[in-house]
């Protein structure tokens, strides 16, 4: 196997005194997209946050590109090429759809590159550039999470961990952001995601690993796990 | 009241309020970014008032010079402010009454910037003299001095200056994604250890800048910056916390309703007046006049 692009290792994590995430592990291979299935309140959201740095473990490691980064700031987790889709989108609400995407190429060497990389956002999602101009909190559900990915479009990335891409939105909507996941994966883009149950996986999952009180516990291919009655039946809902 | 009158009215609200926007302003941009009210911010007019007297009267060289010093000095010291009373506290401000912990340790710091003036320079008030004479004779016996003339002018656009950084400038826009999404913004990479302080800096130098002007029309002294700052924080809750258009309005509404007081009862009532008009003015509109209380965002 080649090196990782993202490796974690024994990563404990969470709010105050109680730990959320207990010793996760999960490695992401160049190129691959790595889904992490698990019911809500059992950490994969924490994980996420723990990964990018708006976290800080408390005990483990986190290696981009072979760079130890647990535990360092999410602005420089971000420059190393970590793009970090958040729950709730993070949507600057103020700002125009395209401030908003702009404010992705923020990295000096990005923001050069600005005009090249929105063209680009624009033409993988042509409905993002119709709302251009639109303050970002008039966008429906599925438009805010559309302009969330294309934002992490407006730089280069090493890997992009994308929190819960079907959350809140109506099944329409969903589709719509699972095709621009899979256009993303098209590109050669490495990707984490995170998702509660296997519906929307199943087209782009390369690798699934099930989290259940903050650790893995089982890890395998899209296959191999959506076959397993124990896996489907126990929580992960329907296909 | 007499045409006389009225004009005299509107001339001073223009320069009044000009220039009080110019010291709110800056206090709206930290509101907004930092969730702070910045109580430092009359100490940085009082230091901009100094140094428009050193550089004016004691060195006797032109207010170009003065504007630009003011503005570098009150620049460091504002960023020097926002290191040693705000930043040791962000890491924790989730923990803490944070809004009510850096008005105080604001406060104190502005406290000792007034009692370092007191030392250095003493308690009495200097004029400071503009070489700038003569007027423009507006309407019989109303004369808008070219002075004053400047200041509003160079007050409105650095205010203009200030808004088109923000919308336009990669650093200006990264102050508002700080203070729409803080998560959000360190996730494109911003880094915010860097931009509070900048921006505590950028406010306190257009306070500074503010402070000349107003060291020009009163004094300079070691409380030059008081009354500036109550003004300043009439304006900015008047304006709806956090709104910079809504500051810009409130400077000239509350410029308006001084200098309306100071024509037709006196100098004497106007402030007394002024604060009467806000009381009522907030009871009816608590959340000001462009106020979205709880998410006013720049």
């Amino acid at each position: 196997m080649t090196t990782p692009i993202l490796a974690v290792t024994d990563l404990w994590a969470g709010y105050g005194r109680a730990p959320v995430i207990r010793g996760l592990e999960v490695a992401v291979a160049p190129g691959e997209v790595a889904v992490i299935i698990g019911p809500n309140g059992h950490g994969k959201t924490t994980f996420l946050r723990a990964v990018s740095g708006l976290l800080k473990p408390s005990r483990g490691e986190v290696l981009l590109d072979g760079e130890p980064v647990q535990g360092r700031a999410p602005e420089y987790v971000s420059r190393l090429g970590l793009v970090h889709v958040p729950q709730g989108d993070g949507l600057f609400a103020e700002m125009t759809v395209e401030e908003n995407l702009l404010m992705g190429a923020f990295p000096a060497s990005s923001w050069r590159a600005r005009r090249r990389a929105l063209a680009r956002a624009y033409e993988l999602f042509p409905g993002v550039r119709d709302r251009a101009r639109q303050r970002a909190r008039t966008l429906s559900g599925g438009e805010r999470r559309l302009t969330a990915l294309a934002r992490g479009l407006m730089r280069p990335s090493r890997i992009m961990l994308i929190d819960e891409p079907s959350l809140g939105l109506a099944p329409v909507a969903i589709d719509t952001v699972y095709e621009a996941i899979a256009e993303l994966k098209a590109s050669s883009t490495t990707i984490l995601l995170v998702e509660e149950n296997f519906t929307h996986v199943g087209g782009i999952a390369d690798a699934v690993h099930i989290v259940e009180m903050g650790v893995i516990v089982r890890s395998g291919s899209f296959d191999d796990l959506s076959r397993d009655p124990t896996v489907v039946g126990t929580y992960l809902g329907s296909l | 009241m007499s045409t006389t009158d009225l004009v005299g009215i509107l001339v001073t609200t223009f320069i009044l309020g000009s220039i009080y926007g110019l010291v709110a302003i800056g206090m709206t941009l930290i509101y907004g970014a930092l969730r702070i009210l910045d109580m430092s911010q009359g100490s940085m007019v009082m230091i901009g008032s100094f140094v428009g007297w050193g550089v004016l009267v004691v060195a006797g060289w032109n207010p170009f010079v003065a504007i630009l010093l003011a503005f570098a000095a009150t620049f460091l010291l504002g960023t020097f402010t926002q290191l040693v009373s705000v930043q040791p506290l962000m890491k924790r401000r989730h923990e803490i009454d944070f809004e009510m912990l850096t008005f105080i340790t604001t406060f104190a710091v502005a406290i000792v910037f007034t009692n370092l003036a007191l030392e250095i320079f003493g308690p009495q008030q200097r004029n400071v003299t503009f070489v700038i004479s003569g007027g423009i004779n507006v309407y019989h016996g109303v004369n808008l001095p070219y002075q004053s003339l400047a200041m509003a002018v160079v007050s409105i656009v650095l205010m203009a200056a200030l808004g088109v950084f923000l919308a336009r400038t990669r650093w200006g826009m990264a102050i508002r994604a700080v203070a729409q999404d803080l998560d959000a913004a360190r996730l494109m990479g911003v880094p915010v250890g860097k931009l509070y302080p900048l921006t505590m800096g950028l406010a306190s130098a257009l306070a500074g800048i503010a402070g000349v002007f107003l060291g020009g029309l009163y004094f300079a002294s070691p409380q030059a910056g008081d009354q500036p700052l109550l003004i300043a924080l009439i304006v900015v809750i008047f304006g709806g916390l956090g709104s910079l258009p809504g500051t810009v309005y409130a400077a000239y509404a509350i410029g308006l309703i001084q200098a309306t007081a100071e024509v037709l009862v006196g100098t004497t009532w106007a402030l007394p007046i002024l604060y009467a008009v806000i009381l009522l003015v907030l009871i009816v509109r608590p959340q000001g006049l462009m106020g979205k209380p709880s998410e006013a965002r720049l």
